[in-house]
């Protein structure tokens, strides 16, 4: 509302925290997993399913080392990573060359807008069935299913962020003697930079999921593949397992590698940014 | 009783030996040391003192938003526990609500009342003739220019007709300009209305211009250090005649002195060499 | 509260005639259709020149006769409704549910610090992750698929709700308790609109995972709906059918998301002039 001094607005937005010592903060998002966990164990120790309904903690654990010492496990997983990565390589280097394309041209952009609205809405998944035609179970159907996912979410990021760019940069710009190349190299680029992170971002975490579903079925290798193969022989233990391994991924992947880039830039800049990211 | 009843129309407000102390992640800071004031009824008080010197966590601690580490907050003879529709809030956030119109923003009080809604209507159209509103009621606070959003947040609390008013540099974010006609409207209103105001600033100006009485509160830990009456707000203030008023301006500086040394002594040797 | 007054029957009413007239406008309205015909003249030259199996791919008219096909005999219409009564069922239950929890821990620093974290856990994990485990304990049903998409679409409903509360500024609080307000009126004049444009992305959100979590569901559940329609088709080789229900699931999408959720987004922000941020 008002963007003058208020001096209540630092000690708000720690208003909860003022109260505790910082460890039990720092802590506090470990509760609900502690909790998840403890309900488990003590719901295993009272009413002693079965296996395949809900196997011990212990059991989770122990399936995982044997996959891990057999060396099963690394090659889910790094099947999986490859295509990720190939998917992701692609989705972001089309997203980005199309979404520059498109961006620049308003023409372009009015044109396809109800073809992308179109696609976008069956982007991913819905292609499998087709696409198994196409190219068969594996690695290439694995690779489109991101790509198409990932295409759709860079591309409309970076449509945005060229879009966006204020116009006043590029004049400033030309008015320096700068012709069409260099205001796109020196101002677009990175003036819709932040927006393209974002893109990134989503991207990799929606690409991450497509994958997963789409080696339910489409492939012989990587976790999707893992966990739905483990459903024949209903084995829960490597279910659950897996979908661990997953989430921690998708976590460590968005933490370590996507977060500090996108903040590294957004704040050097000083950019303020609305792009469509996840929440 | 008539005793209780003659004292209780002298002091409004009564708070004694008042000392805050919160938390932060580097440790507790304590906020105000030992604030003693009062405030007779129908008396208009500014405060102002340096930025972080305790001022709004004194008139969160009297509108009950927060409980006082000692001392005690007395309105009417009782203990301040918690908000209550005694006291009213106008805040420099304005806080009136983005998704009611001017008109249901400023009746929301009596509305939370339960006041019938004839009742309601009459108030809040008083108010808006006295506020400057008229022909703004169906418009939502986004349409509206920062002066008149103040007018709305102004005009609800005081269609809640509270006998005090709590005020935390409420103009300080609107234009110069429209500040002073603010300022001018709310002495009209004031006297109009004939309600106890305790409102904070850090303008020394609009401090002695609003007041009948200026208290300016030292670095933190806060307490008060001084206390200088104005007379003559019951005759009305405009700017044009302030401006001239030699009397008028001598409190003014004798104010402004009074800040000055507190703001000169905030940091320790680094400032205190800057300003040699 | 001009937006529940909105979203009352009778704006439920008036919006089919109106949503109606819209289509029909943009039926007329010439360029949105333009790139489709360009789409379907490239894909009919395509299947033209090469000389392509019908596993792989059939023309544009083929398409159409399949589509006409499920239509007349009112396979697609039961495969249609299938998925679109199950994706608003979800939808109801997770806003039911998730509103309800996103509140609580929003209005809470605690809780909404303990839960950040193990929210965006689970939403690390797709709904679609869990689909193995959900059918070894439910089986081949409509259960396993219904908990899929509930909690695909929970999950971002949970979380708006919550940042949305949480973005609130603490004055509009403080100042209707100054005014006498219980915590009632707060959660009522102060809490539900505050958050509810938020709500109402996270929703929107939720629909758009949610959908592509309930057609992968239905694919591996196969108990109707048209995911099973799209993969049953794949082990006949119906290519044509394949492209029908694919067509059928993005319109249908565009319609629920451009139809019904956007215009309610739209009307709360412009209204309010709030920032969805």
């Amino acid at each position: 509302m008002s963007n003058a001094a208020m001096e209540g607005s630092p000690a708000r937005r720690s208003a909860a925290r003022r109260w505790t010592a910082p460890l039990v903060w720092r802590l506090l998002p470990l509760t609900p997993f502690t909790l998840i966990l403890a309900a488990w164990v003590a719901y295993w120790a009272i009413a002693q399913p079965s296996a395949e309904t809900l196997p011990a903690v212990q059991d989770v654990a122990g399936a995982m080392w044997d996959l891990a010492v057999k060396g099963e496990l690394a090659v889910h997983v790094l099947a999986s990573l490859l295509r990720l990565l190939l998917g992701v390589a692609l989705g972001v280097t089309t997203g980005v060359i199309g979404g520059f394309i498109v961006g620049l041209n308003r023409p372009i952009a009015e044109f396809l807008n109800p073809l992308i609205v179109f696609f976008n809405a069956i982007s991913g998944i819905v292609w499998l069935p087709l696409v198994i035609g196409w190219l068969g179970i594996g690695t290439a159907l694995a690779v489109f299913l991101i790509w198409n996912t990932v295409f759709f979410i860079v591309f409309q990021n970076t449509v945005l962020g060229v879009q966006l760019v204020p116009k006043v940069y590029e004049q400033g710009v030309e008015a320096l003697g700068g012709g069409r190349w260099e205001t796109i190299r020196s101002v677009i680029l990175p003036g819709a930079s932040p927006y393209i992170l974002t893109g990134l971002r989503s991207g990799l975490g929606f690409g991450w999921r497509a994958l997963i579903a789409a080696e339910l079925v489409g492939a012989t290798t990587g976790l999707g593949q893992m966990i739905f193969g483990a459903t024949e022989y209903h084995r829960s233990d490597i279910i659950i397992g897996g979908c661990l391994i997953i989430g921690l991924i998708a976590i460590a992947m968005d933490r370590w590698l996507l977060l500090p880039i996108e903040q590294r830039t957004v704040r050097r800049w000083g950019l303020a940014f609305d792009a469509r990211s996840e929440e | 009783m008539p005793d209780d009843m003659a004292k209780s129309t002298q002091n409004k407000i009564v708070v004694s030996g008042f000392r805050h102390v919160f938390e932060t992640d580097d440790g507790p800071v304590q906020a105000t040391d030992r604030v003693d004031l009062s405030i007779r009824a129908g008396e208009f008080v500014t405060l102002v003192g340096p930025s972080g010197c305790g001022k709004t966590t004194l008139l969160k601690a009297l509108a009950g938003f927060i409980r006082p580490t000692e001392g005690s907050i007395l309105c009417d003879g009782a203990t301040v526990l918690g908000p209550g529709r005694d006291r009213g809030v106008v805040f420099q956030e304005l806080a009136i609500l983005p998704w009611r119109t001017v008109r249901r923003n400023i009746g929301h009080g009596l509305e939370i009342a339960r006041v019938p809604r004839a009742a309601r209507e009459a108030t809040v159209g008083r108010l808006i003739e006295l506020t400057g509103l008229a022909g703004f009621e169906e418009r939502y606070p986004h349409e509206l220019s920062g002066g008149m959003r103040q007018r709305v947040a102004v005009a609800r609390t005081w269609a809640a007709d509270p006998d005090v008013i709590l005020m935390d540099e409420p103009f300080a974010a609107v234009d110069a300009m429209t500040r002073l006609t603010l300022q001018e409207e709310l002495v009209r209103l004031c006297g109009a209305t004939g309600k106890t105001v305790f409102f904070i600033t850090h303008s020394v100006d609009e401090a002695v211009f609003l007041a009948d009485r200026v208290l300016v509160m030292t670095r933190r830990p806060g307490r008060i250090k001084a206390a200088i009456d104005v007379p003559g707000r019951a005759a009305g203030r405009d700017w044009e005649s302030f401006k001239i008023d030699s009397a008028m301006q001598a409190i003014v500086e004798q104010v402004l002195r009074l800040v000055r040394e507190e703001r000169g002594a905030t940091a320790p040797a680094a400032s205190a060499a800057v300003t040699k | 509260m001009r937006v529940t007054a909105a979203a009352e029957p009778r704006g439920g009413l008036a919006s089919p005639a109106t949503s109606s007239a819209r289509v029909l406008r943009s039926l007329r309205a010439f360029p949105i259709l333009l790139p489709f015909a360009a789409l379907i003249a490239v894909w009919w030259a395509i299947h033209a020149t090469g000389d392509f199996s019908p596993q792989v791919l059939v023309s544009p008219l083929a398409v159409w006769s399949a589509f006409l096909h499920l239509v007349i005999h009112g396979v697609m219409a039961e495969y249609a409704s299938t998925s679109l009564r199950m994706i608003g069922f979800a939808a109801l239950l997770s806003l039911a549910v998730g509103v309800p929890v996103g509140f609580a821990v929003g209005v809470n620093g605690y809780a909404a610090r303990a839960l950040e974290g193990f929210l965006r856990f689970l939403q690390g994990i797709s709904g679609i992750a869990w689909l193995p485990l959900a059918i070894v304990w439910f089986g081949f049903t409509h259960t396993t698929t219904l908990v899929i998409v509930i909690y695909t679409l929970i999950v971002p409903i949970i979380f708006n709700t919550m940042t949305g509360v949480r973005a609130i500024p603490e004055e509009y609080g403080l100042a209707l308790r100054s005014l006498g307000a219980s915590r009632l009126r707060l959660v009522k004049d102060v809490y539900l609109p505050g958050a509810l444009p938020s709500i109402v992305v996270g929703l929107r959100l939720g629909m758009g995972y949610g959908w592509r979590a309930l057609i992968a569901a239905e694919m591996l559940v196969r108990k109707g709906g048209l995911g099973d329609l799209i993969f049953g088709a794949r082990t006949f080789g119906q290519i044509d059918r394949i492209i029908t229900g694919m067509i059928v699931i993005g319109c249908l999408y565009v319609v629920v998301d451009r139809l019904i959720v956007q215009p309610i987004e739209n009307l709360t922000v412009a209204r309010w002039g709030v920032l969805r941020q």
